[in-house]
């Protein structure tokens, strides 16, 4: 159980505070609800792009990095699909420059169209980086204009091409920072050596007179069920082949997300797993045979990624992987799997809490699904899977009509 | 305009690293010493057991490093199906790893779990079987992920710094190839667990809220035999060429990016300049807002991430400067490390840039300490230098007292442009 308190400020602003005496720091983390999901189509990649911006000074404050290390502080961020996360940790007497920091941040930016250009420069050699100089780097750039037609998801965050960030111009972020950052939408969670009493007091006198603005509906469209299988296949400068399928599942606050995150980890989270077992050691398909949730807000994906054995059909390899998915759908996991898998929540779960940072991102996230304390609800959510609630969940999901596929394979020489 | 009270910077308190002291270890029966780090606010157990074992003790290429992914794949009393069920069930992480010097397996468990837990880690330490068939598969994994390193300028241009760093006579610099997997065989694999895998070349930290709960289980299952204790591991000497000035080019066919290596000969964690050559390469390129970073990425754009470090094996230091860049600024890069070099070689940092570093170290070797977990891992990346525990005690006292001109002075000396050599690895 993580004890936290919360308050809403009259702008908005929504605060957590949990507080742990085990460690000299605390970690200030403060979401946006905001992220690759509210770009337009001709403008993707903005939302990352603008998280890079963040920490190119204000008025007030040039250098964002210097008094956060002058503090003893460390601070980063990241943008996925959902949101745009921001966190500082430091040592708790030096709270006050990450509230002031964040808060001033949120207030204004001092955008200069150098500013602009060189982290335009800096993503793109990101871009370059992360996915484009690392063979296999582009699997999720290619998976999802192939599961998703419709809804956002169908770009990643880093953004659909690189033409994209390098148009991106000054008028357009600008009206980006005004729409999606405001108290309103945003939600602070502190988690450390400090009293939760003494975060609201700091929290009200460097947030409490930020305006709030008009918050937007999101109206995303829904993606529409899909109706039969889709395959794409792709050559790279790649030394083997890769299979990639994405089947569309419910949203991450769905009683589905919870069976099919206990099964994904009963067929491959551990080496005894099935798949490891049976795709890898026993048919000697695949040297490595994944499969995990995309874990986003909206319906997301079940995604299998595996490298195949040199040599091996493709196509036989999936039928294989489809085959197993078919047997969880219809024959009940045994007593002996859950039993593992829940065991294995529990460690994880635990080692998860170890981190300050980790709690306090955690309690932001749950609180932007509905509730922070849905944090602590997850491990009932966890345990009342049944080997029936798996099979419920997972024969809508599992069928080769819902599924897109994606062949990865090397170059022909 | 008024400013509001609320819209000033508050006062930044001095951080400070905190307790950088470890606790005295205790042991088993048998002198194996077990390092008890408690502290944190969760009640689960981190448990390593950290051996001389590395890869710099193999004849072999390789055996050090599939010897110890091999251990879980079967034991003498399990085959590798059984034995990973057995683990799964307890809900326990096991993760094995292997670094230059040493070898080890960290396992994060329940308490409730430290009986089962331990006993099959006991199994997997000193009874693996090597079985012929996990071994071919591991082989042809480890071959996939050789072959797509092949592809990864980050990957070639590492091999390429320690080979020109070390020579390619020993395990330091070697570059493995094709021919060092065909050649390994799981005889190779039992020798070498036979030769390094022992009771008495070993050390044990528990880290957790209650650490002393492992102890009972620990001398029920480690506990065999007498007169076992660590020392620090004597190493094969190797004699290291000194690296002369080069520059050397790694051909990675159409890659978008280069990965550049500047790098030099460094000095080993026993020398008087070690710590304050630390000080100087985070100086210049060891934080986001340092030098290197502020210029190639935050002014000119060039690069996601450029940073510097030096480091050291047991008896060899290196400096190295490392960044990605697109293949159109490979120069233009490289002279800007040099540029920020004689800069720093010309004239002594100002007093608020080493208030900044020195702030900035403090608070990372803060998050160093931060909880037990962290705790165990710095433990072990210091308990085999000179200074042993006190490591930390004798680098934050170099991090207050260093002064600006002996940055300069140590540029000087260490970080001489002429004599660097330049690793580029990426497209023609």
């Amino acid at each position: 159980m993580i004890d936290f308190r919360k308050v809403t400020l009259s702008n908005g602003l929504r605060v957590i505070a949990h507080q742990d005496l085990s460690t000299p720091m605390v970690t200030t983390n403060i979401l946006y609800n905001v992220g690759a999901r509210d770009e337009s189509e001709e403008a993707t990649g903005f939302a990352h792009l603008f998280e890079h911006l963040m920490f190119g000074g204000t008025v007030n404050v040039p250098q964002f990095d210097t008094p956060v290390m002058l503090a003893g502080g460390e601070n980063n961020a990241f943008t996925n699909n959902d949101i745009t996360n921001y966190f500082i940790t430091i040592p708790s007497d030096n709270i006050d420059t990450a509230l002031w920091l964040e808060a001033d941040r949120m207030k204004g930016l001092d955008l200069s169209e150098t500013g602009i250009n060189i982290q335009k420069s800096v993503v793109t050699e990101e871009y370059r980086q992360r996915y484009l100089n690392q063979p296999y780097g582009d699997l999720y750039l290619l998976i999802r204009p192939l599961a998703y037609r419709v809804h956002p998801y169908r770009w990643a965050a880093i953004g659909k091409e690189i033409s994209h960030i390098e148009r991106a111009d000054s008028r357009s972020i600008r009206e980006f920072y005004s729409r999606h950052y405001s108290p309103g939408n945003a939600i602070l969670a502190v988690a450390g050596n400090i009293d939760p009493e003494e975060v609201f007091e700091k929290a009200e006198s460097r947030f409490g007179h930020i305006k709030p603005s008009l918050l937007h509906e999101r109206n995303l469209p829904r993606e529409p069920r899909q109706s039969e299988r889709r395959q794409q296949t792709v050559y790279r400068n790649v030394p083997g082949q890769q299979l990639m399928m994405a089947f569309h599942m419910d949203g991450r606050a769905s009683d589905q997300f919870y069976a099919l995150d206990m099964l994904t980890d009963i067929l491959a989270g551990c080496d005894s797993g099935r798949f490891p077992e049976i795709l890898v050691r026993r048919k000697k398909l695949f040297t490595e045979a994944d499969i995990f949730l995309s874990g986003e807000i909206d319906p997301g994906l079940v995604i299998f990624n595996g490298r195949l054995r040199d040599g091996v059909d493709i196509e036989t390899a999936e039928y294989e992987v489809m085959r197993e998915l078919n047997r969880v759908t219809s024959e009940p996991v045994s007593d002996s799997e859950i039993e593992k898998a829940r065991n294995r929540y529990e460690s994880l779960r635990l080692i998860s809490y170890t981190s300050a940072a980790n709690k306090a991102f955690n309690l932001a996230f749950h609180e932007l699904l509905g509730d922070a304390e849905g944090l602590n609800r997850e491990i009932e959510r966890y345990m009342e899977v049944t080997p029936t609630k798996i099979i419920e969940s997972s024969a809508p999901v599992f069928s080769s009509d819902n599924c897109s596929v994606l062949y990865y394979l090397p170059e022909l020489k | 305009m008024k400013k509001k009270l609320t819209d000033t910077q508050p006062l930044i308190k001095t951080p400070s690293a905190g307790d950088t002291s470890f606790p005295a270890n205790t042991s088993l029966s048998n002198g194996i010493p077990v390092y008890l780090i408690g502290g944190g606010s969760v009640d689960i157990l981190r448990i390593e057991f950290i051996i001389n074992a590395g890869q710099v003790t193999e004849h072999v290429p390789l055996s050090a490093s599939v010897t110890n992914a091999m251990l879980t794949e079967g034991t003498e009393y399990h085959n590798a199906f059984d034995l990973n069920e057995l683990i799964d069930r307890t809900g326990a992480v096991f993760n094995q790893s292997v670094e230059k010097e040493i070898a080890g397996l960290v396992i994060v468990t329940l308490p409730r779990k430290l009986d089962e837990v331990l006993s099959l880690a006991y199994e997997v330490l000193f009874h693996p079987s090597f079985p012929e068939e996990e071994f071919r598969m591991m082989i042809e994994k480890r071959i996939q992920t050789y072959m797509t390193g092949r592809k990864r300028t980050s990957v070639v241009a590492r091999e390429q710094f320690f080979r020109a760093l070390c020579g390619n006579d020993n395990p330091y610099g070697r570059v493995i190839d094709m021919d060092d997997y065909s050649f390994l065989s799981t005889s190779h694999l039992a020798d070498f667990h036979r030769l390094h895998y022992r009771r008495d070349d070993m050390y044990i930290t528990v880290a957790g809220q209650n650490p002393g709960q492992a102890l009972p289980y620990l001398e029920k299952y480690f506990s065999a035999g007498n007169g076992m204790t660590w020392k620090k591991p004597e190493l094969p000497v190797f004699n290291f060429m000194p690296p002369s000035a080069t520059k050397i080019f790694a051909e990675v066919q159409g890659s978008v990016q280069s990965t550049i290596r500047v790098g030099w000969k460094g000095i080993t964690a026993s020398h008087p300049d070690y710590h304050p050559l630390k000080v100087a390469t985070i100086l210049l390129g060891g934080y986001f807002g340092s030098r290197l970073m502020r210029n190639i990425r935050e002014e000119k754009g060039y690069t996601y991430g450029i940073h510097s470090v030096s480091g050291a094996f047991h008896d060899l230091g290196f400096i190295t400067v490392i960044t990605e860049v697109a293949n159109n600024y490979r120069e233009e890069t490289i002279r800007e490390i040099t540029n920020e070099i004689n800069l720093l070689a010309e004239t002594a940092p100002g007093d608020d840039e080493m208030k900044i570093v020195r702030n900035h170290i403090m608070g990372e070797t803060a998050r160093m300490f931060d909880g037990p977990f962290a705790k165990a891992e710095t433990l072990k990346t210091i308990l085999d230098t000179a200074a042993g525990t006190e490591y930390y005690t004798e680098f934050t006292e170099t991090v207050k007292s260093i002064t600006p001109g002996k940055i300069k002075d140590l540029v000087n000396t260490y970080l001489i442009p002429e004599e660097a050599f330049v690793i580029i690895a990426g497209a023609k």
